[in-house]
């Protein structure tokens, strides 16, 4: 097992590294001047060449590459466009965007498992047939409609729920870093529109795989033991059926922090929510090459760390799988 | 070999269509088998011409022989309608042809894969509803003009690139609601929103349907190869499907388009096309268990050529997968296509495409809904019919799974 986590590091590192050689190329390969960028409309010529000799952009790419890593790992890389170092930058928006995916997790598992066990249960009912056919909808829509509509229903029409925007945040214990909006009434109104929003393809694929799941279980000789032992179908279903139909679920939520990462950069600027989604809209609309660089890392990391968590996870979960 | 396939009173004309069958089929597609019998058949022929023929009537009495004018949207229009009815006079007098041999060789025709999961296909309701959908939207897209309102074809003489750019603007109907005139309102420049979605159809199934089938090809081609060669070969290109697997898809095309701003549809579809390599890992598992199988080791054993190995043993097995997972890749290339028009770094402004109709929507949710609602339906509908088909053809294609 140690040696399986040590590979699996060893091969994230490896990923990891490759991507910011990939995503430092297409920074210096893509057209336009940074330098120019910064110094304004109509900046002298000694101004421009003064900012690229402060950003090292007429120095060898490899020292520049080495510049943006080294920068990152100390704290000390400048964002271009924002006057503060690029781990201020993310880390200021970053709590916007944790708090948004942990609601929106957490409304889509508590609607996706039962929906799933329920539909597997009564298979080929009519209440199945409307689960799968919502979930096989839920999938087809795209989150950013799907806000929009929010919006439009319950803030425009309706005016119930503020449209855009965080609200009040507080920071918790005086952290900035653990500013959250929902312990508010205004801000927990302000998250409720893009928590669903990005929830609604995560339900709607759960929903799909604890149906699948539970189908699979179900077909299970301990499944059969369980009620010919006679056990009561509540505890059959329960006890045998969804604890190990569960597994696959638990370790898949895992796999989707992809999508939730996609869905909160859609999702964050279509509500004007301030995470790092939005981030990174913005930063590549501004040319913003640090910040750009920094978010693409921290983004692949958080990522790829998340799979290999539920690699080992999956391990633990279920003690038939072994590595190695 | 083909001795135990022959018919058994040992005629040789047995099995082949008349020439009554024939000349029918020529008249009309479907009415020889209708004539035959296969009712089923002939209903599916009379009501694809049907739909054709409405649609040409349609676009001769709306704007009469505009296309001729030079419009190339119309050009292309009517060459795809001329095209398609001559697939369907070849299509039904191959089938013709193929449904009466089967049926007089019946006892000595062996029931294929294939035939089992078309079989099957023609009995599952989710898939005769995604492909009828998808027909529908891809028909809506190859006669885009065709279903266009009169509004954008007042000058269609002298207009020499009108293409999918064809919708005017109107700013004397800024945001006026759906009404007679324009069903679906028209948006901030008073460009018709039904309009703007019919071409947006074009937009959107063209880079979907180009993207997919590059990622088919390029993924398909790599998984093949890692899979059957195995060994270094494999590993570089795990290694290189890590590295773009690495970051959520929608960041890294967000990332690659938004560097490279200006870009067009072109290189809008070479992007998502090469970096949407879903295919490959899926083709690459499956190859893996197919080249350990008997046939493969066989075909090995008397020396086939490795090519050949690949493409007539391994590549048919593994086509089911292959197929199931372009069809619902298509569905993800549309919405991402979308949500990268809808952030502002899809198809460029004056083309019709639905992200970018929703981004225009956004600002005006106050004063104007329906461009908002509408664009966003298209595209649930789309991709909700690629999903239901994909669905479907899993379920079809691999019995083990259901």
């Amino acid at each position: 097992m140690l040696g399986y986590t040590l590979r699996r590091l060893l091969q994230v590192v490896f990923t990891i590294f490759a991507l910011t050689v990939l995503v430092f190329l297409l920074l210096k390969l893509m057209p336009g001047d940074p330098a120019v960028v910064m110094a304004g409309i109509g900046a002298e010529l000694a101004v421009i060449e003064g900012i690229r000799e402060e950003l090292g952009l007429n120095r060898p790419w490899p020292v520049q590459y080495w510049r943006f890593i080294s920068g990152l790992f100390n704290g000390r890389l400048q964002a271009m466009t924002y006057h503060k170092p690029v781990w201020d930058v993310i880390l200021q928006r970053l709590p916007a965007t944790i708090e948004l995916g942990l609601f929106a997790l957490i409304i889509s598992l508590t609607i996706a498992i039962p929906a799933g066990i329920l539909s597997a249960i009564y298979r080929n009912s009519v209440l199945d047939y409307t689960v799968t056919t919502i979930a096989l909808t839920g999938i087809s829509i795209p989150v950013f409609w799907f806000a929009l509509m929010l919006m439009l229903v319950f803030g425009v029409i309706l005016r119930i729920l503020p449209v855009s925007g965080r609200g009040t945040s507080v920071a918790l214990f005086g952290i900035q870093q653990l500013r959250v909006s929902f312990v508010t009434w205004d801000g927990f109104r302000h998250l409720i529109i893009p928590a669903v929003a990005l929830a609604s393809v995560q339900m709607a694929m759960n929903a799909r795989l604890t149906r699948a799941s539970m189908l699979e279980v179900l077909k299970q000789d301990y499944v059969n033991t369980a009620r010919a032992k006679g056990l009561r179908e509540r505890v059959v279903l329960l006890k045998h059926a969804f604890r190990n139909a569960l597994a696959p679920v638990v370790t898949n939520v895992g796999m989707q922090v992809g999508t939730l990462i996609a869905g909160a950069v859609l999702t964050e600027t279509t509500t004007a929510w301030p995470g790092i989604g939005r981030l990174m809209v913005e930063a590549i609309s501004r040319r913003d090459q640090a910040v750009v660089f920094g978010l693409a890392l921290f983004i692949a990391v958080f990522f790829q760390l998340s799979y290999l968590l539920v690699d080992l996870l999956y391990a633990y979960i279920d003690p038939r799988i072994t590595y190695d | 070999m083909t001795s135990d396939k022959q018919p058994l009173n040992g005629t040789q004309i047995i099995g082949r269509p008349r020439l009554v069958d024939i000349i029918l089929t020529l008249v009309l597609p479907g009415l020889g088998h209708l004539v035959r019998g296969y009712w089923e058949k002939a209903l599916l022929f009379f009501s694809v011409l049907s739909v054709l023929g409405v649609t040409l009537a349609m676009a001769v009495a709306k704007h009469r022989l505009a296309w001729l004018a030079g419009s190339s949207d119309y050009w292309f229009s009517t060459v795809m309608m001329f095209l398609l009815l001559a697939l369907i006079w070849t299509v039904a007098l191959v089938d013709l042809y193929k449904t009466i041999r089967k049926a007089t060789e019946a006892e000595h025709y062996v029931v294929g894969y294939w035939d089992m999961a078309t079989r099957r296909f023609s009995k599952d309701a989710k898939g005769i509803i995604g492909l009828l959908l998808i027909g529908l939207i891809l028909h809506v897209a190859l006669f885009a003009p065709f279903f266009a309102s009169g509004h954008n074809f007042e000058d269609v003489e002298g207009y020499v690139k009108p293409r999918i750019h064809a919708i005017k603007m109107d700013l004397y109907n800024f945001q006026a609601p759906p009404s007679g005139d324009h069903p679906l309102g028209t948006d901030n420049f008073g460009r018709d929103v039904l309009d703007r979605l019919i071409f947006g159809t074009r937009v959107a199934l063209g880079i979907g349907f180009v993207a997919t089938m590059l990622n088919m090809f390029l993924g398909g081609f790599l998984g093949l190869i890692g899979g059957y060669f195995r060994g270094p070969t494999d590993a570089v290109l795990m290694r290189i499907l890590e590295v773009i697997n690495s970051i959520p898809f929608l960041v890294l095309a967000l990332l690659v388009r938004g560097l490279w701003q200006g870009g067009g549809i072109v290189s809008l579809m070479l992007i998502l096309g090469i970096f949407g390599l879903a295919p490959a890992r899926i083709i690459r598992s499956e190859v893996l268990s197919v080249r350990e199988q008997d046939y493969v080791l066989a075909a090995r054993a008397i020396g086939a050529p490795t090519g050949r190995i690949i493409l007539k043993y391994v590549l048919p097995n593994a086509l089911a997968s292959l197929i199931v997972v372009t069809t619902m890749s298509i569905g993800v290339n549309i919405i991402v296509v979308a949500g990268l028009s809808f952030l502002g770094f899809g198809v460029p402004p004056p083309t019709p495409s639905w992200g970018a109709m929703l981004q225009e929507a956004q600002e005006y949710m106050r004063t104007a809904w329906w461009m908002a609602v509408y664009p966003g339906l298209a595209i649930v509908l789309t991709v909700f019919g690629f999903n239901i088909l994909g669905d479907s053809l899993r379920d079809v294609l691999d019995p083990r799974l259901k």
